[in-house]
């Protein structure tokens, strides 16, 4: 009897290295990463697509993934900052307003619209039929308000400025189901319930918590700023529960 | 009157000439900050570094990205969020951006584009650079002011400062271009 209990001890202990071992396991071969709001970086099916002031490139990443082909280069006016990903769709915040391309041809992104606002620094995320972006006012962006605009973009060639909420100092946020952050900058963070995609309901602010930006993944949420790294559980979203906390050096 | 309007536009036009040969002349303007190509190239995966200013964050499979801005890219694993380690440091000057799909991480390092196998985090290894696909800054990042224009023999600019009365070069800053 003895015997056969240390026998399971050892295949215990044998199996639970072996998962350690997996669950210790590099970058997978597969699959696209995931970054914030104010990533000048994007991916596609293959494909990736970088913004800089003045234009999009485009790279063919599929053919050799070690050595992106560019494979164009699109004109995007004065101030491009940020690009989101969003079903068959690229939105690509800049200092003048959101511009919309249809990416169906990966290899070629197609201008759908522009949608103008005042001289701004602006991130943009979309849901369902609705863009949300940040206005900032600050350093480079100094004729700027601070909103954040919903816009409709359920016909992408006609985005409609639905309402716009005042903020402090947005910079940049995410949305994910119910649940939209806002990263207010020195101001703090942010939490709203989105159950009204339209009328976003403050739940929480947190003042501490210095916020440039946030990726929300499965129920977590990673906040970038000043004062470091912090990463939330928002399963229940009414209260943000703090995980952790990489401090500066 | 046309007489005297032509004659005060050809006064106000040597004029002209004359300040723009006044040197220094303008109170404040920018300067190009150089770096050279080596300076630039100078990549490597190092222990992990301390966090000083952190920029932009990517997650892939467990573990967390985070940019030093300016400087390279910190590496964590992060499948326990409550722990997240630090363990490894991606070297890259002028580091901002990065995206990565499968184990391949693309990142830009000044004017150009970087690809690093990441499948083993810890030992990051450089695949590849595309040269110049970011614009050079070749004017500062503002309007209405003066500049020194730049000499591209002497390296890409990688930045601007400010250069007033107080600089110790302000004397021999030639704020010859103007935007």
């Amino acid at each position: 009897m003895k015997k056969i209990q240390t026998l399971y001890l050892i295949l215990g202990i044998f199996f639970f290295q072996n998962c350690q071992q997996q669950s210790s396991e590099g970058v997978s071969p597969t699959g696209n990463g995931q970054g914030g709001s104010l990533a000048r970086f994007t991916l596609g099916e293959g494909f990736l697509y970088t913004v800089s002031d003045f234009d999009m490139n485009v790279f063919d990443i599929n053919t050799n993934p070690s050595v992106p082909n560019k494979l164009k280069t699109i004109k995007l006016g004065f101030g491009a900052e940020t690009i989101f990903p969003y079903k068959n769709m690229l939105f690509i915040g800049t200092t003048t307003g959101m511009k919309i391309f249809d990416n169906q041809d990966q290899t070629n992104p197609k201008l759908l619209s522009t949608f103008t606002h005042v001289y701004s620094c602006d991130p943009v995320v979309v849901q369902g039929n609705y863009a949300y972006v940040t206005l900032r006012n600050g350093n480079a962006c100094t004729r700027g308000q601070n909103s954040l605009d919903i816009v409709d973009i359920k016909d992408p060639k006609n985005p409609l400025l639905i309402k716009t909420i005042p903020m402090q100092n947005p910079h940049g946020l995410a949305v994910d189901g119910n649940n939209l952050f806002v990263c207010e900058g020195n101001f703090g963070l942010k939490s709203f319930d989105l159950t009204d995609p339209l009328k976003p309901v403050e739940r929480e602010f947190l003042k501490d918590v210095i916020s440039y930006d946030v990726i929300p993944n499965d129920k977590k949420l990673i906040v970038t700023g000043k004062n470091g790294i912090y990463q939330y559980d928002y399963s229940d979203p009414k209260a943000l529960k703090l995980l952790s906390n990489i401090p500066l050096e | 009157m046309k007489k005297i309007l032509l004659f005060s536009l050809i006064t106000l036009s040597f004029l002209g000439c004359f300040k723009s040969n006044t040197e220094p002349y303008y109170s404040t303007g920018y300067r190009p900050i150089y770096m050279s190509r080596t300076e630039i190239e100078k990549v490597s995966v190092t222990t992990p570094q301390a966090l000083k200013t952190p920029g932009k964050i990517y997650i892939k499979d467990g573990y967390l990205f985070v940019n030093e801005v300016n400087k390279g890219v910190h590496i964590f694993n992060n499948k326990d969020p409550k722990k997240p380690l630090k363990i490894a440091f991606i070297q890259i000057p002028g580091n901002i951006d990065i995206a990565i799909r499968g184990a391949i991480l693309y990142a830009d390092n000044y004017t150009d584009l970087l690809s690093f196998d990441v499948t083993n985090p810890t030992e990051a290894k450089l695949l590849n650079r595309t040269k110049d696909i970011f614009p050079n800054q070749n004017f500062p990042p503002y309007t209405g002011i003066n500049f020194e224009c730049v000499n591209n023999s002497k390296g890409t600019v990688v930045g601007w400062e400010k250069i007033d009365y107080n600089s110790p070069d302000y004397k021999t800053t030639k704020f010859n271009c103007y935007r």
